[in-house]
């Protein structure tokens, strides 16, 4: 795959930009200055961009897909429904152009670049984010209510992975099955999930990842949803069950959405918005993702002991399955976290 | 006896490890710090030996794997107070020596089970 950041990389990537913004005759030809890379995963990399257009400085981001690993939607699906989202009101980075996984940038997508802090263990504790903490409950629960008032029929031609609950569970139970490691926490889950999970069919988009980790703030609270990699069709439950997962507390456990607001908050806002969700649902569903982000620790873990991906920080999130057993056995002991 | 203990390796280890990621940056600090950490677990999994403690919860049920077993076979049901007990009791085992400043850890520890 082409180095995003060398000449002809930078040559590929203006071509795409110049393209997605559409009639250069009137705003001038766009050249790539510079290319920085963000973050590098095993399945994806980010870059900042740094553009200009008819020489005014235009700022980007370009994400692709890394390595052959990536099982997720593809780059052109997520950012159709990123673009959707958007018009729904949902505040997301405004998608510019994809790139082709047949071509030489890989399966990828640029957006506008969209100032903010990404990172939820700062945006938590810092005093200049406060403000933007205080409104981020409410603006949360817009968003998704936004989202998923939007019947599943709007997007039905993207071909797009989903299922009912109970099809949902059956899918991620397969998976520890084939994983070969026996927890007794996650086989009560199970055990404790099977007869509760929805047997409808979905009714609405979900993001399937809505977590303090995928929310960018600025001064103002949410600047833009991020990462529409996992978003299938669902019911609204799990989006909201999903955001009060212990593990994107980052330590403020008393706040059981993502740390900074409380549950009964998050269900009142989404009710003012217009959102219809069933608290008993949304217990299942916060059940559900606890024992899906127990799945996520296998995996990794079993990437470094098979031997696909050796890495210390594999290794190590294999050990966070001991926090996910104690959020389980809580959950089901006493019927909140 | 050898002298320094397995455990005192690894502490002087998890003590260069400090002093490798202040003077790292970026990807490999990080690192640095998710190895020490990593050391950490193995320092009290000697101590502590949750192995012995997860086999002791669980042998009135004949051990993990026949737990799990009859938990997805309906043999024992998941609001089974002792079934709830057992898996309690493991949990706590475990994240003594993963985690034990993990937030659920010291409240699952602490409140008595219905």
């Amino acid at each position: 795959m082409l180095d995003p950041a060398s000449a002809e990389g930078r040559q590929a990537l203006a071509s795409r930009i110049a393209e997605g913004l559409g009639d250069q005759r009137l705003q001038g030809p766009v050249e790539v200055l510079t290319v920085v890379p963000l973050s590098g995963g095993a399945s994806s990399a980010t870059y900042r961009l740094e553009a200009l257009r008819g020489g005014q400085p235009l700022r980007l981001v370009f994400q692709r897909t890394a390595g052959s690993e990536h099982a997720g939607l593809g780059r052109s699906v997520q950012a159709a429904v990123q673009r959707r989202a958007g018009a729904l009101g949902v505040p997301v980075a405004p998608v510019i152009a994809t790139t082709d996984a047949a071509s030489a940038l890989g399966d990828g997508v640029i957006t506008g670049f969209v100032a903010g802090e990404a990172l939820a263990p700062k945006w938590l504790r810092l005093p200049d984010f406060a403000a933007a903490r205080a409104v981020l409950t409410g603006q949360c629960a817009a968003a998704l209510a936004k989202l998923h008032a939007a019947p599943a029929g709007h997007w039905a031609d993207l071909g797009l992975s989903g299922g009912s609950g109970a099809e949902l569970l059956a899918a991620m139970e397969a998976l520890y099955r084939r994983l070969g490691v026996t927890v007794a926490a996650f086989d009560l889950a199970f055990a404790w999930l099977k007869p509760r999970m929805p047997e409808a069919a979905p009714t609405c988009l979900v993001h399937g990842d809505f977590r303090s980790g995928n929310l960018m703030l600025d001064g103002a609270g949410l600047a833009a949803v991020l990462d529409w990699e996992l978003t299938h069709l669902s019911v609204p439950e799990e989006d909201l069950g999903w955001l009060c997962v212990q593990a994107w507390r980052f330590g403020q456990w008393q706040l059981q959405v993502g740390g900074f607001g409380t549950r009964e908050a998050l269900l009142a806002a989404y009710a003012e918005a217009g959102g219809v969700a069933c608290p008993q649902a949304v217990h299942l569903w916060e059940v559900y993702g606890t024992l899906k982000w127990g799945m996520s620790c296998l995996q990794l873990a079993d990437d470094h002991v098979s031997g696909r991906v050796p890495s210390v920080e594999r290794a190590a999130i294999g050990r966070r399955v001991s926090e996910v057993a104690a959020d389980l056995t809580y959950l089901l002991a006493f019927g909140d976290l | 006896m050898s002298h320094p203990t397995a455990i005192q390796l690894l502490q002087a280890v998890q003590l260069f490890l400090k002093e490798a990621e202040a003077a790292l940056d970026g990807r490999l600090a990080f690192h640095a710090k998710v190895a020490g950490n990593a050391l950490g677990m193995v320092v009290r999994e000697l101590a502590q030996a949750p192995d012995a403690a997860e086999d002791a919860a669980f042998a009135p049920f004949g051990g993990r794997d026949a737990l799990c077993e009859g938990l997805r076979r309906g043999d024992f049901l998941p609001g089974d107070a002792a079934v709830l007990r057992a898996v309690r009791a493991a949990a706590l085992a475990r994240l003594a020596v993963d985690n034990p400043r993990y937030p659920t850890f010291q409240r699952l520890m602490e409140r008595d089970l219905p």
